[in-house]
């Protein structure tokens, strides 16, 4: 395929390293022959141009400006659709973030382009990009291909395609757009007027053992005995989103569709119920315990270890045996 | 300036927990063997209307795509205290979320003077894309996702907050706008979702709920503006994992469990 354009994101400051992902899977796509395109929009991104060129962007085209610290749709959208006019592709890849998930559907709103977020995996089939998903409690994958030959805007999760090692010999072409000649008149529709956005302290996807805690932890003296497992372990502390919402751990520790999808050594879940959703972010881990006093939870189905009972009673013996 | 208020709510099948196969020999779902729901994010997007009705006022009007199947969502809204209730006659798993955005800013426009649409973020099983972007483009407007709390509404603006992966942030848009609501997990959480009203339903069962053909809207054939086409759906073949129940009283269980996993790991 002639060429296919990557929208790398950098928010907060912080390089999103699903990316990497996009561009190989990018580079899957556009083949030997054809060129691989990123583009980096935001507050001070330009260091992290050298690091697309290094995981096989061709070229790398920078919009840095300080009004772009956060993210809004309008500038975003501008600076991609300025990049696809110059260099039309005939796929644009994204992580499947809010970011992403905001930013592809709008920019293929607006070119009439096909769109499939949240994709596990792209490809080319008869000559044209497909994306698919897995859906209906995995059990089900569907496919989806543009109509016609227009080109196709997919966002990738976490592990739809392999982490490119950097190639610090490669170059690649960088270039700048500015801002004003993006916008071309257009401006900013949507405003951010408050944040409150904390800093990410951990990455779940380095650690090799992660106890997770679920709802069933109950209150923070139970995600504190799920901690003490962590610990006796040398592991992290996971979370699912019912936790993270409840505002008992950090949003970094959410594991899942919305959150991280790590692949430890040793996963234990304490309380638990295991939704899909959680499940996704999960089901790669090499060895699995579920703790939980339904005899039903779906999460026993991904279980290699089933303890049917009260985490507050079983933790304290593991943490026993362990010490 | 009053707010009139479209709300999107579609019935989407139940996925959770499925058993059984899903799809047939050719690759279709299997008519049966999937339960059908409000779309739960939809059902936050109806409490956030009712919300802004209760608190300010407002007429809140909700669109259904497609026939009912289990559960007549245009009802349910009703009974929940929807003003009106409107279904578009097409079927949203055929349609694209282009060609389901466009229908939908049709009816969005026949209904008139709507400054305010809200819809679910979620993305439904069938569906590609995230419909909430494609209704905006078709509408002009501009949308604000992951939406949480509608903190402020004036004459020509809302300020809403939406939830980002390590945060939130509170954003404001020019009316008219579109928001889509995020998800509610927690039970006090304000986006959880009211019951239907006994008073309601005893009411309104009757109630007549008028339906909009593509062609009124002016768009005759619908999957004419799809972009994005399913090609195909397979099974996926299930995780086969072998599963050892350990007894928690059982000290040389858990003890052996933890050996063998601590050597492996
Ligand atoms: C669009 C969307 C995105 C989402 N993204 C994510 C995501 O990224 N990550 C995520 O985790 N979720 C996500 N969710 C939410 C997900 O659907 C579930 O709601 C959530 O995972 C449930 O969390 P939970 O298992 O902690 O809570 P529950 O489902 O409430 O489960 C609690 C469990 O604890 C058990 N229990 C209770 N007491 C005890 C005890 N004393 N000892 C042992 N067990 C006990 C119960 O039997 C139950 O099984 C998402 C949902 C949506 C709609």
């Amino acid at each position: 395929m002639s060429r296919v354009l990557v929208i790398a994101e950098v928010a907060d400051g912080v390089f999103n390293d699903i990316s990497l992902q996009c561009l190989a899977a990018a580079r899957a796509l556009a083949g030997p022959e054809g060129e691989v395109e990123a583009m980096l929009v935001g507050a001070s991104v330009r260091p992290h141009a050298a690091r697309l060129a290094a995981g096989g962007a061709d070229y790398v085209t920078v919009v840095d400006d300080a009004r772009l610290a956060t993210y809004t749709t309008e500038p975003w959208l501008a600076a991609a659709r300025a990049q696809l006019a110059a260099a039309p592709a005939a796929a644009v890849l994204l992580p499947a973030t809010t970011i992403g998930n905001d930013l592809g559907p709008a920019l293929a709103a607006s070119l009439g382009a096909a769109s499939v977020v949240d994709a596990d995996g792209v490809a080319i089939e008869d000559g044209r990009p497909v994306a698919w998903r897995v859906g209906f409690d995995r059990k089900v994958r569907t496919t989806w291909a543009p109509e016609g030959d227009r080109p196709l805007v997919a966002t990738l999760r976490d592990g739809a395609a392999p982490m490119p090692g950097p190639d610090a010999a490669r170059a690649g072409t960088i270039r700048t757009l500015a801002l004003d000649e993006v916008l071309a008149g257009g401006g900013f529709l949507t405003k951010v007027v408050r944040r409150d956005v904390a800093a990410r302290t951990v990455n779940l996807r380095d650690a090799d053992v992660i106890v997770a805690a679920g709802a069933g932890v109950g209150s923070p003296e139970g995600v504190d005995l799920v901690r003490r497992l962590a610990a006796a372990l040398g592991g992290e502390v996971g979370a699912t989103r019912a936790v993270v919402d409840a505002g008992w751990l950090s949003a970094d520790r959410q594991i899942g569709q919305t959150g991280a999808t790590v692949r430890p050594d040793l996963y234990i879940a304490c309380g638990i119920s295991g939704a899909i959703q959680h499940r996704v972010g999960m089901l790669d881990s090499r060895t699995v315990i579920a703790i939980n006093t339904d005899p039903n939870a779906p999460i026993f189905r991904s279980a290699h270890y089933r303890i049917v009972g009260d985490l507050k009673a079983v933790i304290p013996k593991l943490l026993k045996l362990l010490s | 300036m009053a707010l009139t208020i479209a709300v999107v709510a579609r019935e989407v099948w139940d996925t959770r927990d499925l058993s059984g196969t899903v799809l047939d020999e050719n690759g279709r779902l299997r008519p049966g063997a999937l339960p059908t729901r409000y779309e739960p994010e939809d059902l936050n997007a109806l409490e956030a209307a009712l919300r802004l009705k209760d608190a300010q006022g407002a007429t809140v009007t909700v669109l259904s795509p497609g026939e009912v199947r289990q559960v007549d969502v245009a009802r349910e809204a009703l009974y929940r205290g929807a003003d009106g209730a409107v279904r578009i006659a097409a079927d949203p798993d055929e349609l694209d979320d282009a060609a389901l955005g466009a229908l939908l800013a049709a009816a969005i426009r026949k209904l008139g003077s709507v400054n305010l649409v809200l819809v679910g973020t979620a993305v439904p099983d069938t569906a590609g894309s995230l419909l909430a972007r494609h209704l905006a483009q078709a509408l002009g407007w501009p949308a604000i996702l992951w939406v949480d709390a509608i903190e402020e509404t004036a004459a020509d603006r809302v300020i809403a907050r939406r939830a980002i992966e390590m945060g939130y942030e509170s954003v404001e848009a020019p009316l008219p706008a579109l928001l889509a609501i995020g998800v509610a997990l927690l039970e006090d959480d304000p986006r959880a979702p009211r019951p239907a009203k006994a008073m309601l339903k005893l009411k309104l069962k009757k109630a007549e709920v008028p339906v909009w053909t593509p062609a009124e809207l002016g768009i005759p054939d619908p999957a004419a503006r799809c972009v994005t086409r399913r090609r195909r759906r397979e099974p996926v073949p299930p995780r086969v994992i072998e599963t050892r129940t350990v007894d928690p009283e059982n000290e040389a269980e858990l003890r052996a469990m933890l050996d063998s996993v601590r050597k492996g790991a």
